[in-house]
């Protein structure tokens, strides 16, 4: 069952960071575009509405990807001096308080989601509804909650960790 | 409790949390969350989360971050940042210590192209270290020159040091590249002077390498001409007023990726994992930003950044002598912390500070990134030295520490020009956008 549930949540984790991957190669394509328009008289028309709804995709989609790769920086001055029980709690804390942390994130973006409808706020030139773009910033950050849950988990069953020796 | 106390209670709960291992931004957001609720109330703390996320992730400025990482990464993933180090390997690699000035040149080349200084540690950690063995390199002089070498990636724009703080401090992104430009050039020459200095007294340490042909040199040199086009076109066109930082970082990383495809050198594999890696990075900074920001109003709220500049004001050493103990301050943060939280946990309480006793924000700038450009070597806690070790696990972190020493000298004498002459920092950014 835990099995199941660490690869649906690779699965999703990968397919996240593949919409980011594509708001990146989306925002090179607006931004070239854009820039060589300019230097013949056409610069692209909104260009700067769907490179920061593209940012979106690409701030958000990679947080799960960089959970999973052990990427968020991490201050590990103290971690040789602590016992190894001591270091598996507080690994897993690390992941669980971060779960704590994207969930409000997500109840506050919600709430949110209700205000940018009921305002029907857009972006400035090409009236782009932020709705929609909030919600999947919803999203991505509930496929990093549930990384950073399953990982704590994975993290609690994998027992103490060995100390790390280094020369 | 007033609210300064509740400030200072923060800061020390966000310095135990780092502590005991919390990842700094989910720490930044436990803090800032906790701390807005009790100044404030919940719902202002909570409402921190949503705007400050969608503000930040939004903002078109800040892709210049992901952006450059991507040309840094596939300049990597096509061998581009190899060229240059084989050109200067070419022409002075038959100095004594010439493989390991070719080094810090071939890094200060990648740094022109990727904000990151562990990517540039990394990359020319994989280039050079085996030659520069395979020429009888004493392990100490090898790797210190690629964990030094690699620390100019954060000085030399692009930058994402930079980025960050002008994003904290509500500078211009391009007049802070701009700065970096002739300091990292600074710094590169002093680096090389260090080399040779350290093989002049102890030549056992660096012997010379191979003296290559003139057709050799012409060669490595058309190699790298690709990786300095680039160079150009991306901190040119933003001198030239051509392009926005982000419109450069954009149109550099899609010629890099044109040129690999173009070449072959860059495979579908190696830009997948290039974009994924870019994705992934960007977010982690990102992150810390949005964290920054929501920790933020904490201080602001609690007075702490006040408390602390009329106390660093009041102290009877001048304002020079204030600017040493905050350069200290890093210093000391920079052999515990990593540089981006650091950068994030001290600016609204320094920049106040900086701005209220008259000095050139920018040039502050320059300094700040050069403290963490310290701190990414300095023992207990040296980023790039993890990563060279990473690179040379037969090579015993102490002796590694050992061989960046000459190189902290190097960084701690520009410090001092820096300070001497601002000018080397403002020259540029004053010419381009006029006096700040």
């Amino acid at each position: 069952m835990f099995a199941r549930l660490m690869r649906i949540c690779d699965l999703c984790i990968d397919l996240v960071a593949a919409m980011g991957a594509a708001g990146l190669l989306i925002t090179l394509g607006v931004i070239a575009t854009d820039v060589f328009g300019r230097a013949f008289g056409y610069p692209l028309y909104g260009s700067r509405d769907i490179v920061s709804m593209a940012g979106v995709f690409v701030v958000f989609g990679g947080l799960a990807y960089a959970h999973r790769a052990g990427s968020h920086v991490v201050v590990d001055l103290l971690e040789r001096a602590f016992p190894p029980r001591m270091n598996r709690i507080l690994t897993v804390a690390g992941h669980w308080l971060g779960a704590v942390v994207m969930l409000l994130i997500i109840w506050q973006m919600a709430i949110a989601v209700e205000l940018a409808k009921m305002l029907k706020t857009s972006t400035n030139l090409l009236f782009l509804p932020r709705a929609p773009f909030l919600m999947a910033m919803m999203a991505m950050a509930f496929v990093c909650a549930m990384s950073m849950v399953l990982r704590g988990v994975q993290a609690w069953q994998a027992g103490d960790p060995q100390p790390k020796v280094v020369s | 409790m007033t609210p300064e106390i509740i400030g200072v209670t923060g800061l020390v709960a966000l310095l135990v949390l780092l502590a005991l291992r919390i990842p700094v931004a989910i720490a930044m957001f436990v803090v800032g969350i906790c701390g807005i609720a009790a100044l404030r109330n919940a719902n202002v703390a909570l409402s921190f989360l949503s705007s400050e996320s969608f503000a930040l992730a939004s903002s078109a400025d800040l892709l210049v971050i992901p952006l450059f990482i991507l040309m840094g990464n596939v300049a990597t993933e096509s061998g581009l940042s190899r060229k240059l180090y084989e050109a200067a390997y070419a022409w002075i690699g038959h100095w004594r210590g010439g493989l390991a000035s070719a080094t810090v040149i071939g890094s200060g080349g990648f740094a022109a192209l990727s904000g990151s200084s562990v990517a540039s540690a990394m990359t020319m950690g994989r280039v050079s270290l085996d030659q520069m063995a395979r020429y009888g390199y004493a392990p100490r002089l090898s790797c210190g020159a690629v964990a030094a070498g690699g620390t100019l990636g954060i000085l030399i724009p692009p930058s994402t040091g930079f980025v960050l703080y002008a994003i904290l401090t509500q500078q211009s992104i391009g007049r802070l590249f701009m700065a970096g430009v002739l300091p990292g050039l600074a710094l590169m020459a002093m680096f090389i002077t260090t080399i040779l200095v350290v093989t002049t007294l102890r030549p056992e340490l660096g012997p010379r390498g191979p003296n290559c042909t003139w057709r050799a040199r012409g060669r490595a040199t058309l190699g790298a001409l690709p990786l300095i086009s680039l160079v150009v076109l991306t901190i040119g066109g933003i001198y030239g007023g051509f392009f926005s930082a982000t419109e450069a970082a954009g149109i550099g990383a899609l010629f890099a990726i044109i040129y690999g495809l173009v070449t072959r050198t860059l495979s579908a594999h190696g830009l997948r994992s290039a974009l994924m890696d870019s994705v992934g990075t960007s977010s982690v900074v990102m992150l810390i930003l949005i964290a920054a920001h929501v920790f933020g109003p904490l201080l602001a709220y609690s007075h702490v950044p006040t408390l602390v500049g009329e106390w660093l004001t009041s102290l009877p050493i001048g304002a020079y002598g204030v600017l040493l103990l905050i350069l200290a301050t890093y210093l000391v943060l920079g052999c515990f912390m990593e540089g981006y939280a650091m950068l994030v946990l001290t600016m609204p309480i320094f920049f106040p500070v900086i701005t209220e006793l008259g000095f050139d924000p920018i040039w502050f700038g320059v300094l700040v990134v050069l403290m963490l450009e310290m701190g990414l070597i300095t023992p207990p806690v040296g980023m790039n030295v993890f990563i060279v070790k990473s690179v040379a696990p037969t090579v015993e972190l102490a002796e590694i520490f050992r061989g960046v020493w000459p190189f902290l000298l190097a960084m701690a004498a520009l410090v001092g020009v820096l300070i001497a002459v601002p000018d080397l920092a403002l020259l540029l950014p004053n010419t381009m956008y006029g006096v700040n």
